[in-house]
């Protein structure tokens, strides 16, 4: 089993879900967040005071897969994503031990 | 679900328990002489909702220690074994009285006991010093009981506004009725219990319903519960459910505001004698931090008096009485169409005074006043919101957002449109099949329209409602990197002074709708896109300049003085000509304020040797109306430094002072050069005082500069004042002086 993480630009969510959606994954989580990688803060001009963005806002999307889906999974995220410029973000996947559906105790990849 | 079943259900417990007492009693052979077995709270009424406590309190004669632990054992055990949560107390007689003065919800749980079992002696005689001390030492216990309840209203809000309330705790709600009937025992003021009956009967249907769809006792109302609820108690649905209980907490909340009202007056009266009241506007007069009417006022005289009291009131943090809202509800005739000017502002007034405003909305509101100004308020009156990102019912989150954006007034050039678009923006809510954003458009204008702005702004306003989501949407879906995402806004936005209302619109409804909604993030996103659009356009400019007729001009060519005064409508037009000196303008604003004249609008711009400036003023209450010869002949003798303006100025700030105000966000003041005029223009943006134009203007002559032309609106309760300044030979200052003086300008403003 696999938590695949993706972090996203905000306007690019509504297409990340529809796109996993039609690939028959319906449940995420989904969290406001900001930082930043290669892309950097920018430096906005604005009335002629220049001031520096630190920090660019993100979406950050969290998915539970079987590890058979991974590569598929993030494959639909990177096309949805993807604007092609820079800060469009980056996806991965890390492995993850246990899993328990709260309501019913089913485990594994049962509950995902 | 009724009465009559929580009172069968309390009767049934009785005997349960009154079997088990006698158990007890009888297998520890004590007799009944020394204990007796009450009810206190809900219960000691007879009222046992499905999941409520068994509030029961056992008097004893003084038995020991021991014998006492050996008694509760064996009476309680029993009980434990169920799933009935019991909340017991052992005490003698003293004790209760007491743990009753030191916790007032011990008293008024006594107020309530009732006699199960045992020796009833015992019962009676607490009962009736319960009740005597109540009585006796009311002022001692009043202030505890009114703390408590700001203390419970703070915590839990208020029931009919809340999307998720608490039927006991929150204000309105079953805690403030049995606070009522505690205050009807005193018998030292009237109390209308018969006004909440319904109301208690419903609250307690409603909480007895939840109690069986929750299986707990939960008295918060979840979205989750609703439906239950709603059908268990067969109303049509939920919507329909919340309506009746906001319905109710209204009634409990007003009966319970104006029993305290009553107290109030009672205490002052028997503490100290009232003081005078004083006249604070046409009509109005103030006393002991409220507002009430002139009794020799005519009330039907005067349609405009019921804005101008809400307006006064909340500005200056007094409470509207009662009685002043119920006379005016019987006797006001409605406001003509368009409405007048001072009305139309008043409103501005009342919305911007923040924190205040709702309490004198409320007021109104209660007595069917703003229904009849603002016919299109009926429908989003207690109109719940099934939407998890709210908190409100849709009038309150209006109210709430018209709150948050006060604090932006400061960002906007038109503070008087931000705020009538804040109270209005969902207005168009509550109409099934029809997009409250696009609705809301259509009814803005006819409103606005009777409230008597111009076209270009109810056009304004008419945007601002439609794109109120705007802004918010665009920022969260579309790609700001992309030049077509600003173009779509520009599409609909035009200029820099509508987004900038706009933007403070967004601002001021996400924060009211709460943090779920408004999130840093959001807020960073928004203004990233605002900040993208305001690039993309030309700017904001200043306000513009007057615009001189030629007999202006040829009257200015003269070079004398000249004033010239017209009443228009309740206002004044006066025009003056006068030859140009440093300090022109803090001399006629001085000389108007001192004849004590506001000022609401005003334009002025020097040309050759002489400057031409347009006043519309409005007269102060009980002041004599001004006369052409009498305002020439005192601006002659200013000019002429006859009479000390300064002085008498001062005395007029002074004032003025006397009166409490309210907190109010800080003057800003901004200082830009301006190619197109060649002059620096400087904006000041406070809240209007008396002496503020004459303190900005001085404070600027002072500077050494000179003001070419001005530009002055009186918006509601806010000024926002545009002044040309130049050198003396007529050049925009340097950034760094202009900076300076905008510095100067401000800190002064800070200290009036």
């Amino acid at each position: 089993m696999k938590l695949i993480t993706a972090i996203i630009k905000p306007f690019k969510l509504d297409d990340v879900k529809t796109a996993l959606n039609a690939a028959g994954i319906t449940g995420m989580t989904v969290s406001e967040a900001s930082g930043f990688g290669r892309q950097r803060g920018h430096t906005e001009v604005y009335r002629g005071a220049e001031y520096t963005v630190d920090l660019v806002p993100k979406v950050r999307l969290e998915v539970l897969v079987d590890s058979a889906d991974v590569d598929s999974v993030i494959e639909t995220i990177v096309k949805a994503a993807s604007t092609g410029s820079i800060g469009d973000g980056k996806v991965w996947a890390t492995t993850v031990d246990h899993i328990v559906r709260v309501r019913t105790g089913e485990r594994g990849v049962d509950a995902i | 679900m009724g009465t009559r079943e929580r009172r069968e259900r309390s009767d049934q417990i009785d005997g349960e328990l009154s079997t088990l007492f006698h158990d007890a009693l009888s297998r520890l052979d004590i007799t009944e002489n020394n204990i007796a077995l009450t009810a206190v709270g809900g219960y000691g009424r007879g009222e046992l909702s499905p999941g409520s406590d068994l509030d029961i309190l056992l008097l004893h004669a003084g038995l020991s220690p021991e014998k006492l632990k050996e008694f509760v054992n064996a009476f309680l055990y029993p009980l434990w074994s169920t799933n009935r949560k019991v909340d017991y107390s052992l005490r003698t007689k003293s004790e209760t009285l007491t743990a009753a003065q030191d916790d007032i919800k011990v008293t008024l749980g006594l107020l309530d006991i009732r006699h199960i079992c045992g020796n009833a002696n015992l019962t009676d005689d607490v009962a009736s010093s319960a009740l005597e001390q109540w009585q006796k030492e009311y002022k001692k216990n009043l202030p505890k009981l009114r703390a408590s309840l700001d203390e419970r209203h703070e915590r839990a809000g208020e029931l009919a506004y809340l999307l998720e309330p608490d039927l006991k705790e929150a204000r309105g709600g079953l805690r403030d009725i049995n606070s009522l009937r505690a205050l009807a025992r005193l018998d030292v003021i009237e109390v209308a219990l018969d006004r909440v009956a319904a109301a208690e009967s419903i609250l307690m249907n409603v909480r007895d319903a939840l109690h069986e769809t929750s299986q707990r006792e939960r008295d918060q109302l979840l979205f989750t519960e609703q439906d239950k609820v709603a059908a268990l108690l067969n109303y049509a649905d939920a919507d329909v459910l919340m309506l009746e209980v906001a319905k109710s907490a209204r009634a409990v909340d007003y009966t319970a505001s104006r029993t305290w009202d009553r107290i109030d007056r009672l205490e002052r009266r028997s503490i100290f004698k009232r003081s005078r009241p004083v006249g604070v506007a046409k009509g109005l007069v103030a006393f002991d931090g409220e507002l009430a009417i002139d009794e020799a006022y005519e009330i039907e005289s005067d349609p405009a008096l019921g804005l101008r009291a809400a307006a006064i009131a909340a500005q200056r943090g007094l409470h509207l009485t009662v009685d002043a809202c119920v006379d005016m509800a019987s006797q006001l005739r409605d406001l003509p169409t368009p409405w007048p000017r001072q009305s139309r502002e008043d409103l501005v007034t009342l919305i911007g005074a923040g924190e205040h405003m709702i309490e004198t909305f409320e007021a109104l509101d209660q007595e069917g006043l703003i229904a009849r100004w603002i016919p299109e308020w009926s429908h989003v009156r207690f109109l719940p919101q099934r939407n998890v990102l709210h908190r409100h019912t849709v009038d309150r989150h209006m109210l709430e957002t018209a709150f948050r954006a006060v604090a932006l007034t400061r960002k906007v050039h038109r503070p008087d449109l931000l705020l009538i678009a804040a109270l209005f923006h969902d207005i168009g809510k509550g109409f099934p099949n029809k997009d409250h954003s696009d609705y809301g458009e259509e009814l803005i204008q006819p409103l606005a329209r009777r409230m008597g702005f111009d076209e270009e702004d109810v056009e304004t306003l008419a945007l601002m409602v439609k794109h109120h989501l705007l802004l918010s949407a665009v920022a969260t879906r579309r790609d700001l990197d992309d030049p077509q995402t600003i173009a779509f806004v520009l599409a609909f936005i035009k200029d820099a002074q509508t987004l900038e209302l706009l933007h403070a619109l967004s601002i001021a409804d996400g924060e009211a709708t709460g943090t779920t909604a408004w999130s840093k993030w959001k807020a960073g996103l928004v203004q990233d896109l605002v900040n993208r659009c305001l690039a993309a356009m030309s700017g904001i400019a200043p306000a513009p300049q007057l615009e001189l007729t030629p007999e202006q001009v040829e009257m200015a060519e003269s070079g004398e003085l000249r004033v010239l005064l017209t009443k228009r409508d309740e206002n004044f037009v006066i025009e003056i000509i006068s030859p140009d000196r440093t300090g022109l303008l803090s001399m006629v604003a001085a000389v108007l304020s001192i004849s004590r004249l506001d000022v609401r609008s005003a334009r002025t711009r020097t040309i050759g040797s002489s400057a031409v400036m347009t006043w519309l003023v409005a007269l102060d209450a009980y002041a004599p109306e001004p006369t052409q010869e009498g305002l020439h002949s005192l601006l002659a003798k200013a000019f002429d430094r006859e009479i000390d303006i300064n002085k008498r100025i001062e005395e007029r700030i002074n004032n003025y002072r006397k009166y409490p105000g309210i907190p109010t966000a800080p003057p800003v003041v901004i200082a830009t050069n301006d190619l197109a005029t060649n002059a620096t223009v400087v904006e000041v943006r406070t809240h209007d005082k008396p002496g503020v134009l004459f303190n900005v203007s001085r404070t600027i002559s002072k500077f050494g500069v000179d003001i070419r032309a001005a530009i002055v609106a009186t918006l509601g309760a806010e000024a926002f004042d545009t002044l040309y300044v130049t050198d003396l030979q007529g050049n925009a200052l340097s950034e760094e002086k202009a900076k300076i003086l905008a510095n100067q300008v401000e800190n002064y403003l800070l200290t009036l």
